[in-house]
């Protein structure tokens, strides 16, 4: 005959392991998935980039062309652009994080793979940036570097990629 | 006086003892009624003794037999799942309070799983945690809709063709502020 004791203690034990794993596993009981996605929001971030061609002569003229990217993510979930020009392509990775200042310090790489039009070289660069910025403050990446009065001679156009992070609430 | 039937019995098998011995062979030489009792309990006593013993042996040999046939008791058992138990009334209701428990709690599980949830926590040191209880390609698809696209997808812009580009320096990356406060 089973014992009385034979038949509870399993059943304790199984109450027990279970009622261990869902304290482990599961979700504060006032946790309501609703609100949770909002908070999830109230923590993402959007991130504008604007790609400009400009001409030489840039402060009297405008753009030539340009292109504009927004995504959305999460701190510490990196975006990625792709230029692909005639004689140039150009890859942008960029990564925000929140600091405890509420401050955003950006994370961003940079690679140029490019066909200079006069002697048919190819060059590759890289880079890579730490920037401390704030909400909504603009940086701008040159990725064929930055256009200076020796050089607006030249005829030639120029490249900017223009970042900008917003919470995704406020862009809201 | 007469001795009765049982003190006779017990003077033939030699169990009275003298005086009383003598007193009733004294007794018997002289009473005709007991002497015939007594003589009538010594022709049975005779008859007991000199009657032949039947044959038992083959009686005795069957009983042998049947007990030797007989195979040896086992005691009756049953499987565990035919096993009754019988339990006071408190702790089956106690059991069944349990029971009702577990399976409630194995439902909430499976139900929270499937509904999902988001914990974020942030820690001074190794940034912020979320969880998720939901799959990630549903967290995902949420920034999906939400945003212009994957985030981990590259968007690609084109730029027009005929448009060739060539660089004047390093690859640099300013603030913008920075960048003005640098122009006269």
């Amino acid at each position: 005959m089973i014992g009385k004791r034979n038949l509870l203690v399993p059943i304790l034990l199984v109450l027990a392991v279970v009622q261990s794993h869902g304290q482990s596993q599961a979700p504060d009981a006032d946790t309501d998935p609703k609100e949770a996605l909002q908070e999830l929001l109230s923590k993402a971030l959007s991130v504008t980039i604007s790609a400009r061609v400009v001409p030489p002569s840039a402060d009297q003229g405008t753009p030539v062309w340009n292109a504009e990217s927004t995504k959305l993510t999460l701190p510490g979930r990196s975006i990625k652009v792709r230029l692909d020009g005639e004689n140039v392509r150009i890859y942008l990775v960029c990564t925000p994080y929140l600091q405890e200042d509420g401050e955003v310090l950006l994370l961003a790489q940079g690679q140029i793979w490019l066909t200079e039009p006069t002697d048919k070289e190819n060059k590759y660069y890289n880079t890579f940036y730490t920037i401390p910025v704030s909400f909504g403050e603009k940086v701008l990446f040159f990725p064929l570097g930055i256009s200076d009065a020796d050089n607006q001679d030249k005829k030639f156009f120029n490249i900017e990629l223009e970042i900008k992070i917003v919470p995704y609430e406020q862009k809201q | 006086m007469c001795p009765d039937h049982d003190i006779l019995s017990a003077y033939i098998d030699g169990e009275i003892a003298s005086p009383w011995e003598q007193a009733i062979s004294d007794h018997l030489a002289s009473c005709e009624r007991c002497r015939s009792v007594h003589e009538s309990l010594l022709a049975t006593r005779r008859a007991l003794r000199d009657e032949p013993l039947g044959d038992v042996g083959g009686a005795m040999e069957r009983v042998r037999r049947r007990i030797l046939s007989h195979e040896p008791v086992v005691p009756h058992q049953t499987t565990v799942w035919r096993r009754q138990v019988s339990l006071p009334m408190p702790v089956a209701l106690v059991a069944a309070a349990l029971l009702l428990t577990l399976g409630v709690t194995l439902a909430v599980l499976v139900s929270r799983s499937n509904v999902g949830f988001v914990r974020i926590t942030k820690s001074p040191t190794s940034g912020t945690e979320y969880q998720f209880a939901v799959p990630y390609d549903r967290v995902e698809a949420l920034l999906k809709s939400l945003g212009d696209g994957d985030a981990n997808s590259e968007s690609v812009m084109t730029l027009p063709k005929n448009m060739r580009l060539t660089p004047v320096g390093q690859p640099r990356m300013v603030r913008e502020t920075d960048l003005l406060r640098k122009k006269p």
